[in-house]
């Protein structure tokens, strides 16, 4: 597998390592415009080709390329499929994610895909909420939440979140509403435990709501605390930190098994950046050895029909996949 | 003219304080009164 990685911060990284420890790759070219990035690249083994540049141009016979900078995202990836490279996108911002999925006619074209949003919500959340519709006849409800941040662009990009006008999949239509509202308690698998969280500016529901025909309600809520909802209009008080610390993800899915009306609730645990590297990684080199689902642009909701291995090699890498057992009927979970 | 203003500033004040109260107090729901979080071992995922 011949890769290429535009992008070094926190998810690149990860993403880079993951794949440097899979014994099938021959090159990964690191394409990353911070000088401090090459820096941090220095302990990488000899497959590894750096190039310093604002703007990468994907040589001929890249199998895939993973794209884990914030800007662009959509122009690397046209890019690198016209190099007729496969992409995995770990990117969460909706203009973004928006632009890569207009990419679907190109990429279906060209037989390649652009898998999108290979994060950890979306991302891990979308592989989770596909590996619980397996458990179910009919999905008719998809909640997400998320909890923590990767790097700090993660960080600014959650802080802005909330203050802006939120897209959720209600009742068969989109729905936009205020950032900040639709307070929930959620309970994440531990060590996080319980966190307040809230409608923000998330891409989850429009890379679920796709891949289940006929599902009603699809919606993601972000954990913030009483600060960070005071503090959404106005810029940051303070940087972010490098890197987060702990995260986690919940998926709670409704729907009917046997006639009944079943509720499933699955969760995962680690550090974000961990978390969207390795979900990149994994992505990738699905990607590369096609197994995932077709060609064109979408979220891993619909590109992984397998995702049970998927989440093996995802746990095998020190994320904690967990489920919620003994809910009882009726009772109210989490998001609704 | 100082008195109307006075009293619509106050007013304002009040509103934005008791906004303030209602947006940052309390909590989103109660912890699950059942159950609890199993990790998935890798055989369960097939």
């Amino acid at each position: 597998m011949r890769a290429a990685l535009v992008g070094l911060g926190a998810v690149g990284m990860r993403a880079a390592r993951h794949l440097l420890a899979d014994p099938e790759l021959e090159s990964l070219l690191i394409v990353a415009r911070d000088p401090r990035a090459v820096q941090r690249a220095e302990g990488f083994d000899d497959r590894v080709v750096l190039r310093p540049a604002r703007h990468p141009r994907i040589p001929e016979g890249t199998d895939v390329v993973v794209v884990a900078r914030p800007d662009d995202a959509a122009g690397v990836a046209a890019g690198a499929v016209r190099a007729g490279a496969h992409v995995v996108a770990a990117v969460d911002d909706p203009h973004q994610v928006r632009s890569l999925l207009e990419l679907e006619a190109t990429a279906r074209a060209a037989g390649r895909t652009v898998a999108v949003g290979a994060t950890m919500a979306p991302g891990l959340s979308c592989v989770l909420a596909r590996f619980g519709a397996a458990r179910l006849d009919t999905v008719q409800e998809v909640h997400v939440a998320s909890f923590g941040t990767g790097g700090p662009t993660c960080a600014r990009r959650h802080h802005a979140a909330l203050s802006a006008v939120v897209t959720e999949w209600y009742d068969g239509a989109w729905r936009r509403r205020p950032g900040g509202s639709g307070r929930e308690l959620v309970w994440f698998p531990e060590p996080v435990g319980g966190a307040d969280c809230y409608r923000a500016r998330l891409v989850d529901p429009l890379l679920v709501a796709p891949a289940f025909p006929g599902v009603r309600r699809v919606s993601a809520r972000l954990a913030a605390t009483r600060r960070d909802r005071l503090t959404a209009t106005l810029p940051m008080l303070r940087p972010p930190h490098p890197e987060g610390t702990v995260g986690a993800t919940r998926v709670e899915l409704r729907g009917f098994k046997d006639g009944a009306a079943e509720a499933i609730v699955l969760g995962s645990v680690g550090r974000p950046a961990l978390v969207a590297g390795t979900v990149a990684g994994v992505a990738a080199t699905w990607a590369a050895s096609g197994r995932l689902a077709r060609a064109g642009a979408a979220g891993l909701a619909q590109l992984v029909e397998d995702p049970g291995p998927f989440l093996r090699e995802v746990g095998a890498r020190g994320i904690h996949l967990a489920v919620f057992e003994g809910l009882s009927p009726g009772e109210a979970a989490g998001v609704a | 003219m100082v008195q109307t203003l006075r009293r619509v500033l106050v007013a304002l004040g009040a509103a934005g304080g008791v906004a303030l109260v209602v947006r940052l107090r309390g909590t989103g729901g109660t912890p699950p009164r059942h159950g609890g979080w199993r990790e998935l071992p890798a055989s369960e995922l097939e």
